[in-house]
């Protein structure tokens, strides 16, 4: 009877945890410590993996198993290089009106005598 | 500009250039594919994006404790940088996220965290371009916020639930992963030497332009 249970208990275990406690409850209201019972209420609980017998079109898998990888890729890439090219731009452009303002004045201020 | 800047920019130039070809030979993720390539942006983004925050809060502090303007200078500048830098991270990471995990976004700590600190930078220059007399002061105590939320982005993904890689990903590459993305880190990180210097100068020039004016006024 031991050895029995002990069987039985490993099966449970190897079976993982939600066949288990459903084995375990089918198990304790049939009364019955049967390695054979229990292994044929796990088996009747997981569903056999079935045969594929056709291909799937790609139209038919879920909207995110669908999605290119291509356009994203490249959208993240063009989005560094033009983000980037844009604020140097942008950096250039202000370092250039002060660099002007501060030539600007400084030849009016040599012209009117303070400097 | 200093001697080194043109010698840098060239450099910089020819590593952008040469980048894309080490990461269109790096193999495919087994389980991302084509999109993983993403991270050899998004990555080294987010590490300039968290280092332009720190450089940010250090001469924060610098500038609050000893009042020096050049450290003020350089908290600004990079503050640009944080902004610049978030903003890369904050696109590339859900046009990877949308294919390898389904969704934009998760409002999960990684991410949150990091729209805050991006945020945090974003109020920093409004304060400083708005905010009048006494927003320098202001501002450094804002980049200190920024500053602090760096090591709790930096260690989210390791305390809290989520669905953002850990940080173990990285030392654990393969070299065929890793050289091209240490590559592109280097790159990103002397982008980020050579724009903050042709940031810092244009604060330069703009205390020199008020100082011309000052002395006009005098």
């Amino acid at each position: 009877m031991m050895l029995r249970r002990l069987v039985v208990v490993f099966v449970l275990v190897v079976a993982g945890s939600a066949s288990r406690d459903a084995a375990c409850v089918r198990a304790a209201e049939a009364g019955s410590w049967d390695p054979a019972y229990v292994v044929s209420v796990l088996s009747a609980q997981q569903p056999a993996p079935t045969q594929q017998e056709e291909f799937v079109p790609i139209e038919e898998l879920p909207p995110q198993d669908q999605l290119p990888a291509a356009p994203l890729l490249v959208a993240a890439y063009s989005f560094v290089v033009l983000a980037l090219f844009a604020y140097l731009v942008s950096v250039a452009r202000r370092l250039g009106a002060v660099q002007h303002e501060l030539e600007r004045l400084e030849s009016e201020l040599k012209r009117s005598g303070r400097r | 500009m200093p001697k080194w800047f043109t010698g840098a920019a060239v450099l910089c130039g020819l590593m952008f250039a040469v980048a894309p070809v080490l990461i269109a030979n790096a193999p495919y993720e087994s389980t991302m594919g084509l999109v993983q390539k993403i991270f050899y942006v998004h990555l080294p983004s987010a590490w300039v994006f968290l280092l332009s925050a720190i450089v940010c809060g250090v001469a924060s502090v610098r500038f609050l404790f000893r009042g020096d303007p050049r450290q003020d200078r350089l908290a600004w500048a990079a503050a640009e940088l944080v902004v610049l830098f978030g903003l890369v991270t904050l696109v590339t990471g859900p046009l990877w996220a949308r294919k390898a995990w389904g969704t934009w976004w998760q409002w999960d700590v990684r991410l949150t965290s990091s729209l805050m600190g991006w945020m945090v930078a974003v109020a920093y220059l409004l304060l400083r371009k708005y905010g009048g007399p006494g927003s320098d002061k202001l501002g450094a105590g804002l980049a200190l916020f920024g500053m602090a939320n760096v090591p709790f982005v930096y260690i989210s993904v390791n305390y809290w639930r989520t669905i953002h890689p850990a940080t173990s990903v990285v030392p654990t590459l393969p070299s065929s992963f890793g050289v091209p993305l240490w590559f592109s880190a280097v790159t990103f990180l002397l982008l980020f030497v050579l724009l903050l210097r042709l940031r810092v100068r244009l604060q330069e020039q703009h205390a020199a332009l008020d100082a011309l004016y000052l002395s006009m006024d005098a």
